[in-house]
């Protein structure tokens, strides 16, 4: 398991990232959102070790990290690219080479990814001459290489086509499987939504919420929407309720005082008919942008 | 991971990328095979220049046929590249036709108290110094004959023969020569190479790769491999410049400097070496501060203006001055070579300027992966070097 704790980045007076903590369970997917300037590439960048730390520290397996764990680490970076003049195969060797591995298994791993993602006739090919979608699978191939004790990534998902997105997603889910943990940045909820198992919001610095999607839906005040046969008009004198919207029959209601929405029910059954009583949980946007609001 | 090696072997794998993709790329190769044709040719040039002889056709009238004579068969004596061959013209008139068709390059004839020389231009210096020597030889002896002596007897004790205290001019001329060029190369050399080098740094910082590398490595490791890449693609491109440069010099009739030459080639690559790796290191850094392309030309002009203080320098200092230079890391670098060449240089200095050399290169090596390391991760905008000295990490 990857721990972030009370991590902390200031630049001049600046402070980007404010004592954030959070962790990423071991077989997971962890989501990161938050919108741009959040400090989540600062909290990443600071993971891999690449900027250093002002306060807090990151824990791998329960003790501090060193530069040979992370070395193990799949890491890849915002606004990415490779060498542009040299052949793919060959600059993923060199990557995979330098992470450790010997020559000739970095060039079987490699060829392997390649044939995989499509690209193995590409494989000779500069950098430069391939289309940025391809460009991206060769920064995904170079993030797994050799086999990730962990996976940072930052906006792995940008520019790439549904088609790619489940491909990448898919060889995530390999490494999952595996238990291996996975923290990545993303802009696309739906896709994080669906994808991920946990979720980390970060705004202005600072991390406020974190949890599994439904842990996340269930947490705030509680909301219900109730439809019955007549008017709905008198739910407005109920205790205990705040009334959020009316119209006609319909009326969503949030709870205040525990147990409140239980003498609703019990007062609309008396009135007459109910045809619809029912907990509204919130869409992840929604609570994304109360959250970073 | 069991699997893994250990990364103390980083900066070979980084050596070896700089190498090989410098290898493969065709403007390093062409610009290589260029500068190599252009050696050659310049050599060749040369050397033909060297070994041609001049062809030339006096013509002379009747009256002349003789003293040309004399002329056509003592001329190699006198100038060992000028062949006279001779053709007889009937007068005046047909002479003149014969210069204006250049059927002759030169026409003999006598007029009083002497001999004229006529040509289209003042083209004809060798024929003119041969024919002025023999003339001279021809009519001194026949005085000499009428007066009842011989030129030995009047020219006896009249011989004025040269000694040199240091050297003679045409070794001083070479030296110089050489040095010019030993200059010119390192010149060269650290700028092309320290460009590459710099941009190659900007490269890995804009695409972030530099990112996946820091990840994976000690920066310094990176750093490391991208000097020694860099600087042994130098030496070995200024290795076979130096051996065309030697084995084409002695086709020509300089062969007899080649021996002379070889040893301050050799301290030349010592001094190139250190002072390269001095330079690389600093290319790095201008490198490492920019962020985009565009600011390599502000952060690299100090590096520029050191390069051409050091160009100038090697090229313009002599006296006092240049043995002072010639000490003083790292214009030393391509100053004592120099000094070398001239001669007259103490065993010992040379090797008290490689070592402050060697030593200035270590101190370079050490504040610039300092700022490198620190300059490299930030991104936005350039970096001051400020900034990057006390920035944390």
């Amino acid at each position: 398991m990857l721990e972030i704790r009370e991590l902390t980045r200031r630049f001049g007076d600046h402070t980007a990232v404010d004592r954030v903590s959070f962790e990423v369970p071991d077989g997971l997917m962890t989501g990161f959102v938050g919108a741009n300037g959040a400090g989540k590439t600062t909290t990443m960048r600071m993971v891999m070790g690449v900027l250093g730390i002002d306060g807090g520290e990151v824990l791998w397996h329960g003790r501090p990290i060193t530069r040979l764990d992370r070395r193990a680490f799949g890491y890849m970076p915002e606004e990415r690219g490779l060498y542009p003049k040299q052949p793919v195969l060959d600059q993923l060797v060199y990557l995979a080479q330098l992470k450790g591995m010997a020559r000739a298994a970095a060039r079987a791993r490699v060829l392997e990814l390649l044939e995989r993602f499509g690209l193995a006739d590409r494989a000779r090919d500069h950098v430069e001459k391939l289309s940025l979608g391809n460009q991206q699978r060769a920064q995904i191939i170079a993030s797994v290489l050799p086999t990730p004790a962990a996976l940072v990534l930052d906006e792995p998902f940008s520019g790439l086509d549904p088609v790619a997105v489940d491909s990448m997603v898919d060889l995530l889910r390999e490494h999952t499987r595996e238990g291996v943990p996975v923290l990545f940045s993303s802009h696309q909820l739906d896709l994080v939504e669906r994808v991920c198992d946990r979720l980390v919001v970060l705004a202005r610095g600072r991390c406020v919420a974190a949890g599994t999607v439904t842990e996340l839906r269930e947490t705030g005040v509680p909301r219900f929407r109730l439809v019955v046969g007549g008017d709905a008009g008198w739910v407005r004198d109920q205790r205990g309720l705040a009334v959020l919207d009316l119209d006609g029959s319909t009326a969503l209601v949030e709870v205040r005082e525990p147990g409140a929405e239980q003498h609703v029910l019990a007062e609309a059954t008396r009135r007459g008919d109910v045809h619809e009583f029912v907990r509204v949980r919130p869409a992840l946007s929604e609570i994304y942008r109360e959250a970073t609001a | 991971m069991s699997t893994l090696h250990n990364p103390r072997r980083a900066w070979l794998l980084v050596t070896r990328r700089e190498l090989v993709s410098r290898i493969t790329d065709r403007t390093f190769l062409v610009g290589t095979v260029l500068m190599v044709a252009m050696l050659v040719g310049f050599i060749g040039f040369t050397a033909w220049q060297d070994e041609r002889t001049d062809r030339a056709v006096l013509g002379a009238t009747p009256d002349a046929v003789e003293m040309a004579r004399a002329i056509t068969d003592a001329a190699p004596q006198v100038d060992d590249k000028l062949a006279v061959r001779m053709v007889e013209l009937d007068d005046e008139s047909a002479a003149r036709a014969a210069l204006e068709d250049d059927e002759v390059d030169a026409w003999l004839h006598p007029v009083d108290g002497g001999w004229v020389l006529t040509s289209e231009s003042s083209e004809q210096d060798a024929l003119t110094a041969a024919a002025r020597v023999v003339v001279r030889q021809v009519v001194v002896a026949g005085n000499a004959a009428s007066a009842g002596t011989t030129i030995e007897t009047l020219e006896a004790g009249s011989a004025v023969t040269t000694d040199f205290l240091r050297g003679d001019a045409e070794r001083a001329a070479v030296a110089e020569a050489v040095g010019f060029v030993f200059v010119f190369l390192f010149y060269l050399a650290a700028l092309v190479f320290g460009m590459q080098l710099a941009s190659s740094v900007i490269e890995e910082k804009q695409s972030r790769i530099v990112e996946i590398i820091a990840a994976a490595i000690p920066l310094r490791h990176l750093l490391a491999g991208k000097v020694l890449g860099n600087t042994a693609l130098a030496l070995l491109q200024l290795l076979v410049y130096l051996v065309v440069g030697l084995v084409g010099l002695s086709f020509t009739s300089y062969r007899s400097y080649v021996p002379e030459l070889s040893g301050p080639a050799v301290w030349f690559l010592a001094f190139f070496l250190a002072g390269f790796i001095a330079l690389a290191c600093l290319w790095a850094v201008a490198g490492s501060l920019a962020s985009r392309t565009e600011d390599l030309q502000a952060t690299s002009t100090p590096l520029t203006m050191l390069m051409l203080v050091m160009f100038f320098g090697g090229v313009s200092l002599d006296g006092r001055g240049q043995v002072v230079a010639s000490f003083v890391p790292p214009v030393s670098a391509v100053v004592m070579p120099k000094r070398i060449l001239a001669g007259g240089v103490e065993w010992w200095e040379p090797l008290l300027a490689l070592g402050l050399l060697a030593a200035f290169a270590l101190a370079t090596v050490w504040i610039g992966e300092r700022l490198y390391r620190r300059a490299l991760l930030q991104t936005g905008g350039r970096v001051s070097l400020r900034q990057a000295w006390s920035a944390a990490e």
